[in-house]
Protein backbone atom coordinates (compact mmCIF):
# COMPACT_ATOMS: atom_id res chain seq x y z
CA UNK A 1 0.00 0.00 0.00
CA UNK A 2 2.75 2.24 1.27
CA UNK A 3 4.39 1.20 -2.42
CA UNK A 4 1.62 2.26 -4.34
CA UNK A 5 1.35 5.96 -2.49
CA UNK A 6 4.79 6.66 -3.16
CA UNK A 7 4.85 5.13 -6.46
CA UNK A 8 1.60 7.25 -7.01
CA UNK A 9 3.19 10.59 -5.46
CA UNK A 10 6.14 9.58 -7.80
CA UNK A 11 4.22 9.56 -11.02
CA UNK A 12 2.12 12.95 -10.37
CA UNK A 13 5.44 14.78 -9.61
CA UNK A 14 6.92 13.76 -12.74
CA UNK A 15 3.84 14.90 -14.53
CA UNK A 16 3.94 18.54 -12.73
CA UNK A 17 7.54 18.96 -13.89
CA UNK A 18 6.58 17.50 -16.79
CA UNK A 19 4.15 20.58 -17.60
CA UNK A 20 6.32 22.92 -15.41
CA UNK A 21 8.92 23.06 -17.91
CA UNK A 22 6.95 23.38 -20.79
CA UNK A 23 4.72 26.46 -19.04
CA UNK A 24 6.09 30.10 -20.29
CA UNK A 25 5.13 33.04 -19.35
CA UNK A 26 2.47 34.95 -20.73
CA UNK A 27 3.33 37.45 -23.59
CA UNK A 28 0.45 40.10 -24.29
CA UNK A 29 0.38 43.63 -26.01
CA UNK A 30 -1.27 46.61 -23.61
CA UNK A 31 -2.42 50.02 -24.51
CA UNK A 32 -0.39 52.55 -23.96
CA UNK A 33 -1.20 55.60 -22.27
CA UNK A 34 -0.30 57.80 -25.31
CA UNK A 35 -1.84 55.77 -27.74
CA UNK A 36 -4.96 55.24 -25.13
CA UNK A 37 -5.07 58.99 -25.14
CA UNK A 38 -4.81 59.60 -28.90
CA UNK A 39 -7.70 57.49 -29.29
CA UNK A 40 -9.69 59.63 -26.42
CA UNK A 41 -9.20 62.69 -27.97
CA UNK A 42 -9.25 62.10 -31.81
CA UNK A 43 -13.11 60.28 -30.83
CA UNK A 44 -13.62 63.60 -28.81
CA UNK A 45 -12.76 65.73 -31.44
CA UNK A 46 -14.39 64.34 -34.18
CA UNK A 47 -17.76 64.22 -32.05
CA UNK A 48 -17.11 68.03 -31.43
CA UNK A 49 -16.58 68.74 -34.89
CA UNK A 50 -20.16 67.41 -35.74
CA UNK A 51 -21.48 69.12 -33.39
CA UNK A 52 -21.39 66.82 -30.41
CA UNK A 53 -20.41 67.01 -27.24
CA UNK A 54 -19.10 63.62 -25.43
CA UNK A 55 -16.96 62.20 -22.85
CA UNK A 56 -15.08 59.21 -23.70
CA UNK A 57 -12.99 56.39 -21.46
CA UNK A 58 -10.88 54.14 -22.87
CA UNK A 59 -10.61 50.53 -21.10
CA UNK A 60 -7.24 48.41 -20.67
CA UNK A 61 -7.38 44.49 -20.84
CA UNK A 62 -8.45 43.92 -17.46
CA UNK A 63 -11.34 46.10 -17.96
CA UNK A 64 -9.07 49.41 -15.98
CA UNK A 65 -9.74 53.09 -16.75
CA UNK A 66 -6.69 53.93 -19.11
CA UNK A 67 -8.55 56.91 -19.81
CA UNK A 68 -11.27 59.01 -18.82
CA UNK A 69 -12.09 62.76 -20.65
CA UNK A 70 -15.09 64.64 -19.74
CA UNK A 71 -16.47 66.36 -22.92
CA UNK A 72 -17.32 70.25 -22.45
CA UNK A 73 -21.10 70.80 -21.87
CA UNK A 74 -22.11 67.10 -21.70
CA UNK A 75 -24.46 65.49 -19.72
CA UNK A 76 -23.56 64.53 -16.04
CA UNK A 77 -24.11 60.99 -17.11
CA UNK A 78 -21.76 60.06 -20.33
CA UNK A 79 -19.04 59.78 -18.08
CA UNK A 80 -20.41 56.58 -16.51
CA UNK A 81 -22.68 55.67 -19.35
CA UNK A 82 -18.75 56.19 -21.48
CA UNK A 83 -17.16 54.12 -19.24
CA UNK A 84 -19.77 51.04 -19.24
CA UNK A 85 -19.88 51.24 -22.86
CA UNK A 86 -16.54 50.39 -23.12
CA UNK A 87 -16.66 47.86 -20.33
CA UNK A 88 -18.95 45.80 -21.74
CA UNK A 89 -17.20 45.96 -25.03
CA UNK A 90 -14.11 44.90 -23.74
CA UNK A 91 -15.77 41.95 -21.42
CA UNK A 92 -17.95 40.63 -24.73
CA UNK A 93 -15.01 41.35 -26.91
CA UNK A 94 -17.87 43.17 -29.10
CA UNK A 95 -19.34 46.39 -29.76
CA UNK A 96 -21.58 47.06 -27.12
CA UNK A 97 -24.25 47.80 -30.02
CA UNK A 98 -23.78 44.03 -30.32
CA UNK A 99 -24.20 43.46 -27.33
CA UNK A 100 -27.27 45.12 -27.20
CA UNK A 101 -28.79 43.87 -30.56
CA UNK A 102 -27.84 40.18 -28.70
CA UNK A 103 -29.72 40.41 -25.23
CA UNK A 104 -32.83 42.47 -26.68
CA UNK A 105 -33.81 38.68 -27.51
CA UNK A 106 -33.12 37.47 -23.84
CA UNK A 107 -33.69 39.95 -21.20
CA UNK A 108 -32.70 37.79 -18.47
CA UNK A 109 -29.36 37.34 -20.50
CA UNK A 110 -27.18 36.95 -16.88
CA UNK A 111 -25.15 39.39 -18.71
CA UNK A 112 -27.34 41.94 -18.46
CA UNK A 113 -26.51 41.39 -14.57
CA UNK A 114 -23.23 41.65 -14.37
CA UNK A 115 -21.64 44.90 -13.03
CA UNK A 116 -21.38 47.81 -15.29
CA UNK A 117 -22.60 46.22 -18.03
CA UNK A 118 -25.00 48.11 -20.64
CA UNK A 119 -26.46 47.27 -23.84
CA UNK A 120 -26.17 50.58 -25.43
CA UNK A 121 -24.37 51.46 -28.88
CA UNK A 122 -21.36 53.69 -28.67
CA UNK A 123 -18.10 51.48 -27.72
CA UNK A 124 -15.96 49.32 -29.97
CA UNK A 125 -13.22 46.94 -29.08
CA UNK A 126 -9.78 47.68 -29.31
CA UNK A 127 -7.54 44.59 -31.59
CA UNK A 128 -4.68 43.86 -32.35
CA UNK A 129 -5.44 41.46 -35.09
CA UNK A 130 -8.27 39.20 -33.85
CA UNK A 131 -6.97 39.60 -30.05
CA UNK A 132 -8.83 42.26 -27.78
CA UNK A 133 -6.72 44.62 -26.01
CA UNK A 134 -9.30 47.40 -24.88
CA UNK A 135 -12.52 49.15 -25.86
CA UNK A 136 -13.08 52.99 -26.64
CA UNK A 137 -16.44 54.04 -25.14
CA UNK A 138 -18.34 56.94 -26.37
CA UNK A 139 -21.37 58.62 -25.12
CA UNK A 140 -23.42 62.05 -25.76
CA UNK A 141 -24.22 62.31 -29.50
CA UNK A 142 -27.64 62.08 -30.29
CA UNK A 143 -27.57 58.17 -30.87
CA UNK A 144 -25.21 55.30 -30.47
CA UNK A 145 -24.79 55.38 -33.99
CA UNK A 146 -22.95 58.21 -34.13
CA UNK A 147 -21.00 57.91 -30.76
CA UNK A 148 -19.88 54.35 -32.50
CA UNK A 149 -19.01 56.46 -35.40
CA UNK A 150 -16.24 58.99 -33.42
CA UNK A 151 -15.04 55.66 -31.31
CA UNK A 152 -14.11 54.37 -35.08
CA UNK A 153 -12.44 57.86 -35.59
CA UNK A 154 -10.49 57.23 -32.75
CA UNK A 155 -8.71 53.26 -33.51
CA UNK A 156 -8.28 54.36 -36.92
CA UNK A 157 -6.27 57.28 -36.27
CA UNK A 158 -4.35 54.58 -34.26
CA UNK A 159 -4.49 52.10 -36.37
CA UNK A 160 -0.88 51.70 -37.43
CA UNK A 161 0.26 51.22 -33.62
CA UNK A 162 -2.46 48.25 -32.88
CA UNK A 163 0.52 45.37 -34.03
CA UNK B 1 -58.24 91.66 17.23
CA UNK B 2 -58.88 93.07 13.98
CA UNK B 3 -55.67 95.36 14.58
CA UNK B 4 -53.50 92.68 15.33
CA UNK B 5 -54.56 90.49 11.80
CA UNK B 6 -53.74 94.49 10.74
CA UNK B 7 -50.20 94.14 11.90
CA UNK B 8 -50.11 90.76 10.73
CA UNK B 9 -51.45 91.58 7.01
CA UNK B 10 -48.54 94.66 7.41
CA UNK B 11 -45.66 92.28 8.50
CA UNK B 12 -46.59 89.43 5.61
CA UNK B 13 -46.24 92.79 3.12
CA UNK B 14 -43.08 93.28 4.18
CA UNK B 15 -41.92 89.92 4.26
CA UNK B 16 -42.93 89.68 0.34
CA UNK B 17 -41.54 93.23 -0.36
CA UNK B 18 -38.18 92.03 0.77
CA UNK B 19 -38.15 88.80 -0.88
CA UNK B 20 -39.32 90.22 -3.92
CA UNK B 21 -36.81 92.76 -3.29
CA UNK B 22 -33.86 90.08 -3.03
CA UNK B 23 -35.50 88.30 -6.13
CA UNK B 24 -34.55 91.06 -8.04
CA UNK B 25 -31.11 91.80 -6.96
CA UNK B 26 -30.07 87.76 -7.47
CA UNK B 27 -28.03 87.12 -10.20
CA UNK B 28 -27.55 84.02 -11.86
CA UNK B 29 -23.69 82.72 -11.00
CA UNK B 30 -21.48 82.95 -13.71
CA UNK B 31 -17.52 81.65 -13.23
CA UNK B 32 -15.15 80.03 -15.93
CA UNK B 33 -13.95 76.69 -15.95
CA UNK B 34 -11.86 74.49 -17.48
CA UNK B 35 -12.38 72.71 -21.29
CA UNK B 36 -11.35 69.61 -21.80
CA UNK B 37 -8.68 70.45 -24.35
CA UNK B 38 -7.56 72.70 -21.30
CA UNK B 39 -7.74 69.85 -19.03
CA UNK B 40 -6.19 67.38 -21.40
CA UNK B 41 -3.23 69.57 -22.29
CA UNK B 42 -2.53 69.85 -18.28
CA UNK B 43 -2.54 65.90 -18.40
CA UNK B 44 -0.58 65.00 -20.72
CA UNK B 45 2.12 67.18 -20.25
CA UNK B 46 2.66 66.69 -16.57
CA UNK B 47 2.61 62.99 -18.12
CA UNK B 48 5.23 63.90 -20.09
CA UNK B 49 7.20 66.27 -17.91
CA UNK B 50 7.76 63.23 -15.45
CA UNK B 51 8.74 60.92 -18.71
CA UNK B 52 11.50 63.12 -19.61
CA UNK B 53 12.66 63.08 -16.20
CA UNK B 54 12.42 59.11 -16.11
CA UNK B 55 9.41 59.09 -14.19
CA UNK B 56 6.43 57.44 -14.93
CA UNK B 57 3.15 58.65 -13.81
CA UNK B 58 -0.72 58.62 -13.74
CA UNK B 59 -2.30 62.07 -13.54
CA UNK B 60 -5.72 63.38 -12.78
CA UNK B 61 -7.41 66.84 -13.54
CA UNK B 62 -10.79 67.97 -11.28
CA UNK B 63 -13.23 70.47 -12.05
CA UNK B 64 -14.20 73.33 -10.49
CA UNK B 65 -16.51 70.75 -7.77
CA UNK B 66 -14.19 68.09 -7.69
CA UNK B 67 -15.38 65.98 -10.55
CA UNK B 68 -12.87 63.81 -12.63
CA UNK B 69 -12.20 66.03 -16.28
CA UNK B 70 -9.66 63.94 -17.05
CA UNK B 71 -7.71 61.09 -15.64
CA UNK B 72 -4.86 59.12 -16.60
CA UNK B 73 -4.07 55.50 -16.06
CA UNK B 74 -0.07 55.00 -16.96
CA UNK B 75 0.15 50.91 -17.27
CA UNK B 76 4.06 51.77 -16.49
CA UNK B 77 3.30 53.23 -13.55
CA UNK B 78 2.18 51.59 -9.88
CA UNK B 79 -1.02 50.31 -9.46
CA UNK B 80 -1.79 52.63 -6.85
CA UNK B 81 -1.19 55.87 -8.97
CA UNK B 82 -4.16 56.47 -10.84
CA UNK B 83 -6.29 56.72 -7.46
CA UNK B 84 -3.49 58.48 -5.60
CA UNK B 85 -2.88 61.00 -8.58
CA UNK B 86 -7.15 61.81 -8.07
CA UNK B 87 -7.36 61.81 -4.48
CA UNK B 88 -4.70 64.22 -4.76
CA UNK B 89 -6.24 66.79 -7.21
CA UNK B 90 -9.37 65.87 -5.21
CA UNK B 91 -7.77 67.49 -2.10
CA UNK B 92 -6.28 70.26 -3.62
CA UNK B 93 -9.03 71.24 -5.10
CA UNK B 94 -11.49 71.08 -2.04
CA UNK B 95 -9.35 72.96 0.30
CA UNK B 96 -7.34 75.27 -2.61
CA UNK B 97 -4.40 74.48 -2.08
CA UNK B 98 -1.24 72.13 -2.85
CA UNK B 99 -2.19 69.21 -1.56
CA UNK B 100 1.40 68.92 0.27
CA UNK B 101 0.79 72.24 2.09
CA UNK B 102 -2.34 70.38 3.19
CA UNK B 103 -0.15 67.09 4.01
CA UNK B 104 2.35 69.96 6.12
CA UNK B 105 -0.70 71.39 7.82
CA UNK B 106 -2.53 68.30 8.58
CA UNK B 107 0.91 66.71 9.99
CA UNK B 108 1.02 68.15 13.62
CA UNK B 109 -2.53 66.92 13.98
CA UNK B 110 -3.41 63.66 12.96
CA UNK B 111 -6.67 63.08 14.16
CA UNK B 112 -7.82 66.34 12.12
CA UNK B 113 -11.18 65.74 10.76
CA UNK B 114 -10.37 67.30 7.43
CA UNK B 115 -8.19 63.59 7.46
CA UNK B 116 -11.39 61.35 8.27
CA UNK B 117 -13.26 63.26 5.02
CA UNK B 118 -13.96 60.41 2.20
CA UNK B 119 -11.46 61.16 -0.79
CA UNK B 120 -8.97 63.12 1.04
CA UNK B 121 -5.27 62.21 1.47
CA UNK B 122 -2.50 64.17 2.79
CA UNK B 123 0.29 63.41 0.22
CA UNK B 124 1.99 65.93 -2.01
CA UNK B 125 1.69 66.09 -5.70
CA UNK B 126 -1.17 67.93 -6.52
CA UNK B 127 -1.65 71.43 -6.96
CA UNK B 128 -4.72 73.79 -7.78
CA UNK B 129 -5.51 75.27 -10.82
CA UNK B 130 -6.52 79.05 -10.33
CA UNK B 131 -7.47 82.14 -12.60
CA UNK B 132 -5.91 84.98 -10.24
CA UNK B 133 -6.72 84.19 -6.62
CA UNK B 134 -10.20 81.76 -7.45
CA UNK B 135 -9.46 78.06 -7.82
CA UNK B 136 -11.35 76.62 -10.43
CA UNK B 137 -9.93 72.62 -10.53
CA UNK B 138 -6.62 70.99 -9.87
CA UNK B 139 -3.66 68.66 -10.92
CA UNK B 140 -2.85 65.36 -8.91
CA UNK B 141 0.35 63.61 -10.16
CA UNK B 142 1.41 60.03 -8.45
CA UNK B 143 4.37 58.16 -10.01
CA UNK B 144 7.76 59.50 -9.30
CA UNK B 145 10.03 58.69 -6.27
CA UNK B 146 9.05 61.70 -4.18
CA UNK B 147 5.89 64.29 -3.63
CA UNK B 148 8.27 66.82 -4.69
CA UNK B 149 9.06 65.73 -8.04
CA UNK B 150 5.43 64.60 -8.60
CA UNK B 151 4.60 68.26 -8.01
CA UNK B 152 6.85 69.50 -10.48
CA UNK B 153 5.33 67.69 -13.46
CA UNK B 154 1.81 69.32 -12.30
CA UNK B 155 3.43 72.29 -12.52
CA UNK B 156 4.59 71.92 -15.63
CA UNK B 157 1.20 70.78 -17.06
CA UNK B 158 0.00 74.21 -15.33
CA UNK B 159 2.17 76.42 -16.69
CA UNK B 160 1.99 75.04 -20.38
CA UNK B 161 -1.87 76.35 -20.17
CA UNK B 162 -1.12 79.64 -18.20
CA UNK B 163 -1.95 81.71 -20.71
CA UNK B 164 -5.19 80.87 -20.94
CA UNK B 165 -6.31 80.83 -17.48
CA UNK B 166 -7.66 84.06 -17.68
Amino acid sequence: MIKITIGTGALALACSFAISANAQLVTTKHLSLPIAATIATTAMETCKAQGYAVSVHIIGDMGEVLVALRGDNTGPHTMENSMRKALTSRGTRLPSGQFAENVAKTPNAGALRLGNMIPARGALPIKVGEEVIGAVGVSGAPGGEKDEACAKAGIDKVADQLK
Amino acid sequence: MPKIHHLAAVSLATALACGLATSANAQLLQHKDLSSVIATTIALTAVDACKAQGYNVSVHVVGRNGEVLVGMRNPAAGVNTFENSWKKAYTSRTFRTPSGKFAENVGQNPVAGALFLANITAARGALPIMIGDETIGAVGVSGAPGGDKDEVCAQAGIDKVKDQLR
